[in-house]
C-alpha cells in the first residue's frame, strides 16, 4: 500500500520531464481540489494547457499526436469527471485535427491515385463523410470506420502542429464571443411586460442575455430568481443585485414558491453546464430539475442557454455519475456520526430533454431532439470515449 | 504566494522567496497501540489513504514550497513512503525533505533539532502529520499577516475550529482558550480534563494577565487542530526553554504567561472542517465525516493517490474499479470499497470502509467497521464497530464485538468470539527503542507475551495487547478503557456537555478549587474512582494545610465548607476528615517527639476543637463525632490509644464542645466491638467520674486518673 503506481507514461519520459508535465499535473491537482470552477474558465484553461502541450509535444506520426492528446484528455477527465468542458474542448480539437488529416490524405491519395492508386485509402475517403447521408451508411457500425487510424506511410506535408494551434485559437475566440451570439437571439425572445423565471443565477450567460434584452431592445420585464438554497443563495443575491442595477425589476423567491408562481411566468430561462447528446443537460443548481418539471406542468416554455463548447458527445446513461455531490457541512451543523442525519447535497442537477423546449446556442436555437446532429458536426464518434485504448 | 505585507522586518526577503512547512509525523503518544508498533500513525490508512496524504494535500493547497517531515519512530518507513510517493516527483507542488531525529522524545526535542539545523528562514506552517482539514489557509495567512503588522510581538497563530453544539466528541485533549475578544489574542491556555473523566476542571488565571484586556472570552468549544503558522522566532524559544515538551501545554502556556518573553500568540477561528486523528474515537469520527462528505471539497473520489479510482454513488457509496460484488450482497450507505476486493453472497456492509484486495466471504455482516487492505474474512462472521488491520485473517463464524482492534497479520480461528474492546496484535508488542514505547519497557510482563489462544483459537496467531499497562496519559484507569475504544459507547459515558448535570447529580460530586489550593490540585491527579475518597483526601489536605500554616479557625472552616458544598457531602464526612486530620497531627507530634502524648492531644484539640462546633449541631451528631474520634484513634495505632482518646474527649469537654448528656448517651450506646476495648478503659472511668461528679456536684482531682 505504501507504494503508489504512478502512470507508466510519466516514468517513461522521465528524462524528458519538462515544464509541461509540471503544468499538466498542477492543472490536474487544481481540478481535483476544485480550485478552478465554472465551465467557461475550465474550457479556456484547458485550451491554454493544450496549446503548451502541443508546442512541447514530439511525435513521429500524426497517430501518435492523436494518442497523446487523447491521453491528456483522459487524465483531465479522470481528475474531475464532472468538469465536462475539459473533455469537450479536447474532443473539439481532436475533431479539427482529424478533419485536417482526412483533407490531407484525400489530397495525397488524389495525387498518388493517378500514379499507383492504393485501394485502402479510397475506402477511408468514403467513410470520412461526417454526416450520415445515406441509408447504406446507417447500417455501418459506428466507430468502426477506418478513420480512427491513419496509414502511417503517407508522408504528410501539412504542419499539423500549426493546424491544431490555429484550431485552438479559433476555439478560444469562439468561446470568448459566445455571449454575443446568444444575445442576438435574446431580443427576439423576450417580450414587453413579460415575467421570466430563472433558477440558475450563477450563469453569466443568462445574466448577459437579460441585460442585453433590457438595454438593446429596451424591453421592460420582470425577472424572478429562485433562491437556490443552500449552495447558490449568495449567487442569487448577487445576480438580483446586478439585474436591479440595470433597471430590471427583480424578485428573489424561495425555492418552494416556484409552483405557486409558475402560472404567472411567461418563460423559464436556465443556464446549463453541459448539454448531452440526448438533449438533456446538467445545470449548476440543485432544484432546477424540479423547476423545469413544474414548468412543463404549466406548459411554460423552458429556454436553455448554452455555448457550443458545453455540448458534450456523451450520453447520460447513469445520471448519478454525472451529477456532482457537494459537502454536507453547510446544510446541517456538524454532528457526531453516531446519531446524525446523512445529507445528500447535489450541487448540480440533471434536466431531462423532455423538460426543455429549446436550446439557445451561439449558432442559433435548436430543439433538444436536434442536439445530436450539432454534436456530430463538431465531434468525431471515435473520440467519445477517450479512455478506450486504440490498438 | 503574494508578497508579504506588513512592516519590513529583517527577514522579509526570505519570506517572499519561499513558504515552509514543518510536519510533525510523530505524536509521541501511544494511543494507536498496538498498531503503531508496526507502522507509524501517519501511515495508518484513513479511508484507504495514508493519513499523511491528507496533511500533504492540505499543504499543497496552501501553496507551500518546502515541506520538512520530522520523523522519529519508524522514520525509515516514512522516509521510504515519501520517496515512492507522488510528492517526490519532479512536478510535486513542493519539495519534501524528511528530517530523521530518532532521538527525539517530544515535540520540544523536534523543535530544538529544527533550530539546530537552521532550516527555518521565514514564517512557516507547523502541522502534525495526522490533520484532516479543508480550511482555506489563505485566509489564515492573511490573518497572520494582519496581526503581525499590528503587533510586533506576535510569534504564532493557532488555527482553531469551532465545534457545534451537536458535536460532542470534540477532542481528546480538551482545553480552554481565553481570547481577547477584539483581536483574538490568546491570553491564557489551559488543558481541561476530559468530560468523561468525571473530574471537574477549573481555570486559574493570573489577574495580571487580564489587566490590559477590555473584553475577553473563555472558550472550550474550539477544536485544536494543531495547525499553526509560526514566525522563525518559535524554534529558538524551544531552544531557550529546554524543558518545553509539548506544543500547547508547555509552549503556548509558557509563552503567553511569560513576562520575559513578551510574545503573543493569536488564534484564528474558523468553522471549516479541521481535526486531528488523535485517538480511536477521532479515527472513527473523521472516517465517517470524510465518507459523509463533511470536509468537502476534500472527498474520496478526488483520488488523492495516483492509482486510486474511486467514484461516487448516491447515499455516499464509493467504489473503486475492479470491485467484485456478489449478486445478493447488500452495500448500505456510507461505504467505501477498494479495488480488487471480492464480496460474497448474502454479505451485508454498512457504514464501513473496506480496503483493497480483501476477501470477504458469504453471509457476513460488517457494520461501522474498518477493514484494511488484504484482509480475509470467513463465512458468516459478524464484525461490529471494529478495525481489522492489513493482512489479518478471520476464520468463519468469528464475532468481533464493539471496539475490537485486530492487528496486522493476526489470524483468528473459526468460531471465536472476541469480547468488547480487545486489541490483538500478531506479535507481542515490544519496545522498539523509540520514545513512544518507553512505558512498555517497564510494564512488559509475562501476560503480554503469552499467545492468547483463548481469544484467537487453536490455529490462531495473536497476542492480547494490554493497553492499560502501556498508556502514558495521566488519566485514571476508568478513562483508559474508554479512550482506547472506538467512539461507539461514548454516549453512555457522558461525553456531552448536556450530560454534565446528570453526572453531577448521579455522582453527587463537584469541585471548586480555591485559588491557593495547590495541594488540592495535586491530590486530584491521584485520587481515583470514589468521590468520597476524593473528598476525604482533599478535606484532610485542607485541614492539614490549615494546621501547618496556623490559619485561623474561620478560614479553615470556610474552606471546608466550600469543599463540602461543592462536593455535596454530609457533615458526617466533614467531621470524619477533621478528626482524621487532627488525630494525624497528634500522631505527628508524638512520633517526632515534639510533644508528649498528653500535651499533643491537648494542644491540638484545644486549639482546633472549635471546628466541631460548626460541624455538629444536634446531640446525635455529637455522638457521631465521638464515635468518629474513637475510630480514628483506633485506626491510627497509637502506643497508648486510650490515653489519646481520653485526652481528646476531656479537651472537648473542657471547651464545652461535648455536653455531659451527649457523653452519657454515647457511652450507653457505645459499640461493644472487642477492638475498641483497649481504648475504652480510661473512658469508662472518666464517664463514671463524670456521673458521680454530676450527681454530687463536687469537684474531684482528675490527675490521679491520668497516667
Amino acid at each position: 500500500m505504501s507504494t503508489q503506481n504512478i502512470p507508466a507514461l510519466l516514468h517513461n519520459n522521465s528524462n524528458a520531464v519538462t515544464e509541461i508535465e509540471i503544468s499538466i499535473d498542477a492543472f490536474i491537482a487544481k481540478l481535483k481540489r476544485k480550485q478552478i470552477s465554472g465551465s467557461y474558465v475550465i474550457a479556456l484553461e484547458t485550451l491554454q494547457l493544450l496549446k503548451r502541450f502541443l508546442s512541447a509535444a514530439r511525435w513521429n506520426h500524426v497517430n501518435e499526436l492523436i494518442a497523446q492528446i487523447r491521453e491528456l484528455g483522459n487524465r483531465l477527465e479522470k481528475a474531475n469527471p464532472t468538469a465536462f468542458s475539459c473533455g469537450n474542448v479536447i474532443r473539439r480539437i481532436l475533431a479539427v485535427l482529424r478533419d485536417e488529416i482526412e483533407e490531407d490524405m484525400r489530397e495525397s491519395s488524389a495525387a498518388q491515385g493517378s500514379s499507383a492508386g492504393v485501394g485502402g485509402s479510397t475506402v477511408a475517403n468514403t467513410a470520412a463523410e461526417p454526416l450520415i447521408s445515406s441509408m447504406f451508411n446507417l447500417l455501418q457500425m459506428p466507430g468502426q470506420s477506418t478513420q480512427e487510424f491513419y496509414e502511417p506511410k503517407a508522408k504528410t506535408k501539412t504542419d499539423f502542429r500549426q493546424v491544431v494551434i490555429q484550431g485552438i485559437k479559433d476555439l478560444i475566440d469562439e468561446i470568448k464571443n459566445i455571449d454575443d451570439g446568444i444575445q442576438q437571439i435574446a431580443i427576439d425572445l423576450i417580450h414587453d411586460h413579460e415575467i421570466l423565471l430563472t433558477p440558475t443565477p450563477e450563469s453569466k450567460t443568462v445574466l448577459k442575455f437579460l441585460i442585453r434584452a433590457r438595454e438593446r431592445a429596451n424591453r421592460t420585464f420582470t425577472v424572478l430568481v429562485t433562491e437556490g438554497f443552500p449552495n447558490n443563495t449568495e449567487n442569487a443575491h448577487e445576480f438580483a443585485k446586478k439585474l436591479a442595477e440595470h433597471d430590471i425589476e427583480t424578485i428573489i423567491i424561495p425555492d418552494s414558491a416556484v409552483f405557486a408562481l409558475m402560472s404567472r411566468v411567461g418563460k423559464v430561462i436556465i443556464g446549463t453546464k453541459t448539454v448531452f447528446i440526448n438533449g438533456g443537460s446538467i445545470v449548476s443548481s440543485a432544484g432546477v430539475s424540479s423547476v423545469c418539471e413544474c414548468a412543463r406542468e404549466f406548459k411554460t416554455p423552458v429556454f436553455a442557454v448554452a455555448g457550443l463548447y458545453k455540448l458534450s458527445p456523451l450520453y447520460p446513461f447513469n445520471v448519478d455519475k454525472f451529477v456532482e455531490f457537494g459537502g454536507s457541512q453547510h446544510i446541517l451543523p456538524r454532528m457526531d456520526p453516531r446519531n446524525r442525519l446523512d445529507t445528500i447535497n447535489k450541487i448540480t442537477d440533471y434536466v431531462p430533454p423532455e423538460n426543455i423546449d429549446i436550446y439557445i446556442t451561439n449558432i442559433g436555437g435548436f430543439a433538444p431532439s436536434f442536439i445530436y446532429r450539432i454534436a456530430w458536426d463538431n465531434y468525431k464518434q471515435t473520440d467519445v470515449h477517450l479512455d478506450e485504448k486504440k490498438m | 504566494m503574494a508578497p508579504k505585507k506588513g512592516p519590513s522586518n529583517d527577514r522579509d526577503v526570505d519570506v517572499e522567496d519561499r513558504f515552509q512547512a514543518v510536519v510533525l509525523t510523530d505524536s509521541f503518544e501511544t494511543r494507536f497501540m498496538p498498531l503503531t508498533a508496526d507502522k507509524p500513525r501517519c501511515l495508518l490508512p484513513l479511508a484507504n489513504t495514508p493519513l499523511i496524504e491528507y496533511t500533504l494535500e492540505f499543504l499543497a493547497n496552501a501553496g507551500v514550497n518546502e515541506v520538512y517531515l520530522t520523523c522519529s519512530s519508524h522514520a525509515s518507513q516514512i522516509d521510504e513512503y515519501i520517496e515512492n510517493s507522488k510528492w517526490n516527483l519532479p512536478w510535486s507542488p513542493f519539495k519534501v525533505t524528511t528530517i530523521l531525529s530518532p532521538e527525539a522524545r517530544s515535540v520540544g526535542d523536534v523543535m530544538r533539532d529544527l533550530d539546530n539545523r537552521g532550516i527555518i528562514t521565514g514564517d512557516f506552517i507547523m502541522v502534525s502529520g495526522d490533520v484532516v482539514t479543508n480550511i482555506d489557509i489563505s485566509k489564515m495567512i492573511e490573518f497572520h499577516r494582519k496581526m503581525h503588522a499590528q503587533d510586533k510581538d506576535h510569534i504564532a497563530t493557532m488555527c482553531l475550529s469551532e465545534a457545534t453544539e451537536y458535536y460532542k466528541t470534540r477532542t481528546f485533549e480538551p482545553a480552554a482558550f481565553i481570547l481577547d475578544k477584539n483581536t483574538n489574542r490568546c491570553i491564557y491556555y489551559q488543558d481541561l480534563p476530559l468530560i468523561s473523566s468525571q473530574e471537574k476542571g477549573a481555570v486559574q488565571i493570573d489577574p495580571e494577565l487580564l489587566d490590559s484586556v477590555d473584553e475577553f472570552s473563555i472558550r472550550n468549544d474550539l477544536i485544536d487542530c494543531r495547525i499553526d503558522i509560526c514566525t522563525p522566532h518559535v524554534p529558538p524559544i524551544f531552544q531557550d526553554n529546554f524543558d518545553y515538551q509539548s506544543l500547547r501545554t508547555d509552549f503556548v502556556r509558557g509563552v503567553i504567561s511569560s513576562d520575559i518573553l513578551g510574545k503573543n500568540i493569536y488564534a484564528y477561528i474558523t468553522n471549516d472542517y479541521a481535526t486531528r486523528v488523535e485517538s480511536w474515537q477521532s479515527y472513527d469520527t473523521i472516517s465517517k465525516d470524510f465518507i459523509g462528505r463533511w470536509c468537502y471539497p476534500l472527498v474520496l473520489e478526488n483520488n488523492m493517490q495516483y492509482d486510486q479510482t474511486y467514484s461516487y454513488e448516491s447515499r455516499h457509496i464509493y467504489k473503486e474499479n475492479n470491485v467484485v460484488l456478489a449478486q445478493s450482497c447488500k452495500i448500505g450507505k456510507c461505504t467505501a470499497i477498494g479495488s480488487g476486493t471480492r464480496i460474497g453472497e448474502g454479505t451485508k456492509i454498512e457504514n464501513s470502509i473496506i480496503g483493497r484486495n480483501c476477501r470477504i466471504s458469504e453471509g457476513i455482516t460488517i457494520k461501522d467497521s474498518f477493514i484494511w487492505d488484504n484482509s480475509v474474512i470467513g463465512d458468516n462472521s459478524t464484525i461490529d464497530h471494529s478495525i481489522v488491520a492489513t493482512g489479518a485473517k478471520l476464520g468463519s463464524n468469528v464475532t468481533l464485538r464493539d471496539g475490537c482492534i485486530i492487528g496486522f497479520d493476526v489470524v483468528i480461528d473459526n468460531g471465536m468470539d472476541i469480547p468488547i474492546g480487545s486489541k490483538i496484535s500478531s506479535k507481542p508488542v515490544k519496545s522498539l527503542g523509540s520514545s513512544t514505547f518507553d512505558l512498555e519497557e517497564e510494564d512488559e510482563d509475562e501476560e503480554v507475551n503469552t499467545l492468547s489462544t483463548e481469544l484467537v483459537g487453536q490455529n490462531g496467531v495473536g497476542y492480547l495487547y494490554d493497553s492499560d499497562a502501556s498508556d502514558d496519559e495521566e488519566e485514571s484507569y476508568g478513562i483508559h478503557t474508554i479512550s482506547n475504544r472506538l467512539a461507539h459507547q461514548l454516549e453512555e459515558l457522558y461525553m456531552s456537555d448536556a450530560s454534565i448535570s446528570s453526572i453531577t447529580k448521579r455522582k453527587k460530586k463537584k469541585r471548586t478549587m480555591s485559588s491557593n489550593s495547590m495541594y488540592t490540585d495535586r491530590e486530584d491527579v491521584d485520587s481515583d474512582e470514589d468521590d468520597e475518597e476524593d473528598f476525604e483526601a482533599e478535606g484532610i489536605a485542607t485541614i492539614e494545610r490549615a494546621l501547618e500554616n496556623n490559619h485561623d479557625i474561620d478560614t479553615a472552616l470556610l474552606e471546608l465548607n466550600t469543599l463540602r458544598m461543592s462536593m455535596n457531602v454530609t457533615y458526617h464526612e466533614v467531621r470524619t476528615v477533621t478528626v482524621i486530620a487532627l488525630v494525624k497531627r497528634v500522631y505527628h507530634f508524638i512520633s517526632t517527639q515534639t510533644l508528649g502524648p498528653k500535651d499533643a492531644v491537648h494542644k491540638v484539640f484545644n486549639q482546633w476543637g472549635d471546628l466541631f462546633k460548626r460541624q455538629a449541631f444536634e446531640p446525635s451528631e455529637f455522638v457521631d463525632l465521638m464515635n468518629i474520634i474513637m475510630d480514628a484513634v483506633v485506626d491510627e495505632n497509637f502506643e497508648k490509644p486510650d490515653l489519646i482518646l481520653f485526652g481528646a474527649f476531656t479537651s472537648l469537654y473542657d471547651n464545652d464542645i461535648l455536653e455531659e448528656d451527649v457523653i452519657y448517651t454515647w457511652w450507653d450506646n457505645v459499640s461493644q466491638d472487642p477492638r475498641y476495648d483497649g481504648v475504652k478503659v480510661l473512658i469508662a472511668k472518666w464517664v463514671e467520674w463524670l456521673r458521680t461528679a454530676d450527681e454530687e456536684s463536687s469537684d474531684e482531682d482528675d490527675d490521679s486518673e491520668e497516667d
